[in-house]
């Protein structure tokens, strides 16, 4: 079956107070794990205070459907689609969904890889933000 | 009686027999229409006028009744269908044939819709309601009254769906369709009602709103959410959404408050699409106006009240007038004379210019031929016209048909015919200064001005606009100096226009203008007074 990568990155609407915060956050990602598991769909997702970065892999009609939820979610706002290409393999083959938060840590991992306060993901391309999101995924995963 | 007289009183009973039959079908309360073969509109009595709201002569029927079609229509007999207008009236139609394929249709009104249930009829593909369906739930809201809470309608068209048709194919736009269906249902509560009422045109009914800014809420949630990004089958597509909003009030009725969302609707295309609008009570007469202009627009043409009128030019070195540019007027039958910038707006939003323009072209070369010596006619040329793709032939048949040499005729366009497709542009301008039809730039200093154009094409001539001349300022008057000297230096002649005083006349002078045209020098006048014109201009010179 064909792969397809899509990549996205949007502004939230999320209230940054922590308990809603981290209730809608959590309330994103677990629906985002049951969708995706039941849809074959794998991929990695940046998250910020202002800011969801995203990476889809999965066949090109589940991945469609997946941004079309997304982009009827109020949450999401200014939905920027970076690319839409079909890949020959997974790079997030067993994972179905990460989550980089608001610690200083990640603050601090963010500045080390161009990624000061701003964020200014419209400064990147596709093809970085799934590499970045891939190096920091890896990263996450191993610290489990 | 002798056979003169027999036929003089047969004469005289005609005549009275036209004039009555004419009263008679004015006085009718059924709506009559005729038709000719192709379905246009060739008599409408008082009744059919009253209906549609206005004079529709020269309409086609199917503008009027959306689901008219001659194809169906026998020539032996009457034929009889049921359909609805645009406002959702709907009417038994029966036509008869008249003979040479035109038709008297008759309409009379079928009120049985409104005491009908709810109709639950779905569109097809998207699976929204359909216009019955619809109307329906906003009658059954309207006969509430006003106990209960008030409801909004919004009108959506989507902006650009006709390129992704075009472009992407029709399966890729039923697609596209189904997924705004799903916004607009996402975005909707339930109980409120979205609906498709063809092509790309979508209502919804939104209950329980308590204000304005209710209603506004959704068709800003609208706007947002089908304006995001879709992708459909890999393509990446990007549509926009215009929202026109109408909210309830105390005895408003299903068809005047799809007609205020409409209204809105259009007032928000016309603020730049992408965008919502609420209905305002000031809209109604401005649009209507609009409205009314465009049909007597599409009219004036076939109904011949357009005509030119022509200001003369003159060239500084000798002071004699060297050619006359050509203007458009509009002498409506009951408005009188419409002044171009009311109309010429509206004719390049709809198109019309294009044909409009045309006429010019044809007629102004036709007049001009008629002039003495080397008289030249400056004729303006839409962007539009250069997008329409047969100017070059429009002109070479002008030119062929009045016999008036290419050297005679002056194209003026201004920048805005540059700015989009600036290759195909320049192409017809070469292929025209190659006819030996002169081309010069107008309005110039009003738009980008970009001295880029004038390098890309070496114009005969610039016009700087009034508003430099007008200006009796240091910065005007350094304006006009820096252009005449870039003319000059470009080997271009400059006319400056709007000169309405001695004292202009003479600044432009000492700034190195070529030519000049205004009121001083010349007002525009009628293509009759023109040889007068041109004897006394003649003498005075002498």
């Amino acid at each position: 079956m064909n792969i397809y990568r899509l990549v996205y990155y949007s502004r939230n609407h999320v209230s940054s107070d922590d308990a809603s915060y981290e209730t809608a956050v959590d309330d994103i990602l677990a629906k985002s794990r049951v969708n995706n598991v039941r849809d074959n769909i794998t991929g990695a997702l940046l998250f910020n205070s202002g800011c969801f970065a995203q990476v889809l892999e999965g066949p090109l009609d589940k991945v469609e459907a997946t941004f079309e939820r997304i982009q009827q979610d109020e949450r999401h706002s200014d939905v920027s689609l970076l690319g839409l290409d079909p890949v020959s393999q997974r790079s997030f083959p067993n994972w179905a969904m990460g989550f980089v938060g608001l610690s200083d840590a990640d603050a601090g991992r963010f500045a080390a890889v161009g990624l000061s306060s701003g964020f200014d993901p419209s400064r990147l391309n596709g093809e970085q933000i799934h590499i970045l999101l891939r190096d920091l995924t890896m990263e996450e995963e191993n610290s489990f | 009686m002798n056979t003169q007289t027999a036929a003089a009183t047969t004469l005289a009973s005609h005549k009275v027999e036209q004039l009555s039959f004419e009263r008679i079908l004015q006085g009718l309360s059924t709506a009559v229409i005729a038709i000719d073969a192709t379905g246009l509109v060739i008599y409408a009595n008082a009744t059919a006028e009253a209906s549609f709201e206005g004079w529709i002569i020269g309409l086609d029927l199917k503008d009027l009744l959306p689901g008219f079609t001659l194809l169906n229509v026998v020539q032996s007999g009457p034929t009889s269908m049921v359909l609805s207008s645009k406002s959702n009236e709907s009417y038994e139609v029966t036509l008869a044939p008249l003979g040479d394929g035109h038709f008297v249709v008759d309409l009379r009104s079928s009120s049985k819709q409104l005491e009908a249930p709810i109709q639950t009829e779905l569109d097809d593909l998207t699976g929204l309601a359909k216009r019955n369906m619809l109307m329906s739930h906003l009658t059954a809201a309207v006969s509430r009254g006003s106990d209960a809470a008030s409801f909004a309608v919004h009108c959506i068209d989507l902006d650009r769906f006709k390129t992704v048709n075009d472009t992407l194919g029709h399966s890729i736009g039923d697609l596209l369709l189904k997924k705004v269906a799903d916004r607009l249902n996402s975005a909707c509560r339930k109980g409120d009602v979205v609906a498709r009422l063809g092509g790309d045109e979508f209502v919804v009914l939104q209950h329980d709103v308590q204000d304005v800014a209710a209603a506004e809420k959704l068709a800003a949630r609208i706007v947002d959410l089908v304006g995001r990004t879709y992708v459909l089958n890999g393509h990446t597509i990007n549509i926009g959404a215009s929202v026109g909003v109408a909210i309830s009030e105390e005895s408003s009725q299903p068809r005047d408050l799809l007609r205020n969302a409409d209204l809105a609707l259009y007032e928000a295309k016309r603020f730049g699409r992408g965008r919502y609008r609420s209905f305002e009570s000031s809209m109604g007469a401005l649009l209507q106006e609009r409205r009314d202009m465009e049909v007597d627009l599409r009219r004036a043409l076939a109904l011949k009240q357009f005509e030119l009128s022509y200001q003369p030019f003159l060239d500084l070195n000798d002071d004699t007038v060297i050619g006359f540019e050509a203007l458009l007027r509009w002498n409506h039958p009951l408005k009188g004379n419409v002044p171009p910038l009311q109309f010429i707006p509206l004719a390049e939003e709809n198109g019309l210019i294009v044909k409009i323009g045309e006429w010019v072209l044809r007629k102004a070369c036709l007049e001009a031929a008629t002039w003495p010596g080397e008289m030249v006619v400056a004729v303006n040329v839409s962007p539009l016209q250069f997008k329409a793709d047969n100017l070059l032939e429009t002109i070479t048949s002008a030119l062929a048909r009045s016999g008036l040499p290419a050297h005679r005729l002056e194209v003026e366009i201004t920048e805005g015919a540059l700015l989009d497709d600036t290759d195909n542009v320049l192409i017809t301008l070469t292929a025209l200064r190659e006819l030996g039809v002169k081309i010069s730039m107008d309005d110039f200093g009003t738009g980008y001005s970009s001295l880029a154009y004038l390098q890309k094409f070496p114009f005969n001539k610039i016009k700087i606009d009034r508003s430099f001349v007008a200006g009796d300022n240091a910065d005007s008057e350094a304006i006009l100096k820096a252009v005449a000297n870039l003319g000059i230096s470009l080997g271009m002649s400059i006319t400056a226009e709007g000169v309405e005083t001695a004292e202009q006349l003479k600044r432009i002078r000492d700034e190195r203008c070529t030519h000049v045209q205004g009121y001083f020098t010349g007002r525009p006048m009628r293509p009759e007074v023109i040889p007068a014109f041109l004897n006394q201009t003649l003498l005075a010179t002498l």
